[in-house]
């Protein structure tokens, strides 16, 4: 069984003016389709760098990404934002929703982004929505929302167009310790009864114990990988 | 993402800053105003010029004077040429002026001058030549043309605007002429008025209100068969620059000028033409202006949506998305600004045309004393042509101005644009 998502020797290094910053120097990985995987580790490891060149959001110095077998680096930007619009789905800390747009538009954006008419798009958006728990909230606006709530959003969004694998970047790092607990047992709610895989980069030890397996990411390299499905 | 749904989000978008909006509008808005106002005036401006000078140069009429202004016998026409004149294409008629001069006119006990007295063919110039200018105020030129026929013009009737008409039909009116060859060299003529003249006013080269009319004939006897001037009637306006062409190449170099006035038609419709470019140019400058404030507003509002875009692009947004989204919003300024600013600016050229016709007609009444001539009134002229140029002309605008902030924007990094506080 092929991977669902490949890493293969990842490099990614950042110039900070005239220095240097080497944030990924060969990270190796994959990800199993129904996998929930979190990488853990101190702030400044690459934790979020490697979440984007994941998503397609970067590429990599040097390496590969492959998606669903596709390898980014054949890519075009156009195919790669179309890979992260059909094939990922991104959830953040700060939930990146959109101020002016309702919950119901929010969640619905990527369908319309993907052409899907206007009458599917608010039923499945109404859907997910009520998925998540917020069959009640659709039309209000982030602002009128609670953190937790917003996360919600940001996680039926990232749903909504059946992507292969979600990638969360520190999802509970912006809410309270039961909210984000909720949130945590949400992703694994969904990963469990629909299958969902999930990579969340994370310094949450409540995350990191519901993973399949546990990557602890430093100084830019995998340190060890610990788990319950994980492979030698 | 289809074109229909990111002119609905650009919408959307624009609605939530409405003042914002509103204010870059209003300066698509006064742009297009100005355009629109401007050419519609300059426009009505030209046709009621044209209109006037047509009215006044009679088109259909050369007029032919021996000689030239700087070189050339001045010597008056012959009946030959005259006949010469007469046999070239296209023309209809050709009379023979003979000027006298001024003139003095007795009627019992009231006296007139006229500035100049002048011998035609009645019948041919009054009935073919002008015939708009000849309306009578009483009488008619006769059936029989006799040798003591006269007609008169409404200023030598009624000088300094007198209530009381120097003469009336049927009336005898004793003319006294200067004849150098005669003695004595002063010699008064008996005429019977056949018809007094209403007021034509000055249009073009001549007014006949100052003119009395006697037969070429009559005239002749005294002065022998010279002609000062000839008046040509052509079958058409259009062809009348051909024509004097052709009357011109009968003659020797310098033996005569043709006046056409179609030329000078041509000629001031083509100055007020550049004076409407030129107007409307300026009024460009506005809707310049009206695009960098577009693309200033633009750009900070690329920055303001940064992290937006960011998202945007994040779940799956081409660049080419963000763009086009971008450009539907200056579209959108530019389409809703242009359609306002064309009806505004067809009603604000109604204002104006109307406040200069005022002022116009207050200067013709207190400098040139003219009042037969007709307030001056300027009707702005509407053109669908013009109202869709210039809504195009308007997003196209928007649009140009706008692809910098939108590329700007299309061309984001999603990581930075994320980070973006």
């Amino acid at each position: 069984m092929t991977a669902l998502l490949e890493a293969k020797e990842i490099k990614k290094t950042y110039r900070m003016g005239k220095v240097l910053v080497p944030a990924l120097q060969g990270v190796t990985f994959d990800v199993e389709e129904g996998e929930f995987v979190a990488v853990f580790g101190p702030s400044g490891s690459g934790k979020s760098t490697l979440l984007h060149l994941l998503g397609g959001l970067d590429r990599p110095d040097e390496g590969e990404v492959f998606v669903d077998g596709i390898g980014f680096s054949t890519l075009n930007d156009n195919a790669l934002a179309d890979v992260r619009l059909r094939k990922i789905g991104f959830v953040f800390q700060f939930f990146n929703l959109l101020p002016r747009l309702t919950a119901l538009r929010n969640v619905e954006l990527p369908l319309t982004l993907a052409d899907v008419p206007d009458r599917d798009s608010i039923k499945k958006a109404e859907d997910m929505l009520k998925l998540v728990g917020l069959g009640d909230r659709m039309n209000h606006r982030p602002s009128e929302m609670s953190g937790g709530e917003q996360q919600r959003v940001a996680i039926a969004r990232a749903l909504i167009n059946d992507p292969k694998i979600v990638l969360a970047d520190e999802p509970t790092g912006n809410l309270d310790t039961s909210t984000g607990g909720e949130i945590v047992q949400l992703m694994k709610r969904l990963n469990e009864e629909k299958g969902q895989t999930f990579v969340v980069v994370t310094h949450d030890p409540a995350i990191a114990e519901t993973a399949d397996r546990i990557l602890y990411l430093k100084d830019g390299l995998i340190q060890k990988v610990k788990g319950r499905r994980g492979r030698p | 993402m289809r074109l229909k749904r990111i002119f609905s989000m650009a919408w959307e978008n624009m609605k939530q800053r409405r003042l914002r909006t509103f204010l870059t509008t209003l300066g698509v808005v006064i742009g297009i105003t100005a355009i629109i106002a401007l050419a519609s005036l300059g426009e009505g401006f030209r046709i009621s010029i044209t209109e006037r000078m047509e009215q006044g140069f009679e088109l259909d009429v050369l007029t032919l004077i021996p000689g030239t202004l700087f070189a050339g016998m001045r010597e008056p026409f012959n009946d030959t040429e005259v006949a010469n004149v007469r046999n070239v294409s296209n023309v209809s008629a050709a009379t023979p002026v003979m000027q006298i001069g001024s003139v003095k006119l007795y009627n019992g006990d009231k006296n007139v001058t006229a500035f100049v007295g002048a011998a035609v063919n009645l019948t041919e110039f009054a009935e073919i030549v002008f015939p708009h200018r000849f309306r009578f105020e009483e009488g008619e030129i006769p059936e029989q043309i006799k040798n003591n026929t006269m007609i008169i013009g409404y200023k030598v009737n009624y000088p300094n605007e007198t209530e009381v008409a120097f003469a009336h039909p049927n009336d005898n009116v004793t003319m006294t002429m200067a004849i150098p060859t005669a003695t004595p060299p002063i010699q008064n003529q008996s005429f019977t008025v056949a018809g007094t003249l209403r007021k034509t006013g000055t249009a073009g080269l001549t007014s006949f209100d100052y003119w009395v009319f006697i037969p070429l004939e009559t005239a002749r006897k005294f002065y022998g068969n010279v002609t000062d001037l000839i008046f040509v009637k052509v079958s058409d306006p259009e062809l009348s620059e051909t024509i004097a062409e052709d009357i011109e190449n009968l003659f020797p170099l310098y033996r005569l000028t043709v006046l056409v006035p179609l030329s000078f038609i041509r000629q001031v419709n083509s100055i007020l033409n550049m004076v409407e470019i030129f107007l409307t140019s300026i009024a460009s400058i506005a809707l310049l202006v009206a695009g960098i404030g577009i693309m200033n507003i633009m750009t900070v509002s690329v920055m303001e949506r940064t992290r937006e875009i960011g998202i945007l692009k994040a779940i799956g947004a081409k660049s080419r998305t963000i763009l086009t989204m971008f450009l539907a919003e200056a579209a959108l300024i530019g389409l809703v600004g242009s359609i306002t600013g064309v009806p505004a600016g067809y009603g604000i050229s109604h204002v104006l045309s109307y406040v200069l016709s005022g002022f116009a007609t207050s200067q013709q009444n207190h400098v040139f004393q003219r009042p037969e001539v007709e307030r001056a009134t300027i009707v702005p002229i509407f053109s669908w042509q013009w109202a869709i140029v210039a809504v195009i002309f308007g997003i196209a605008i928007c649009i140009l101005f706008g692809l910098y902030p939108a590329r700007k924007a299309a061309k984001l990094d999603p990581v930075e644009a994320l980070r973006y506080e």
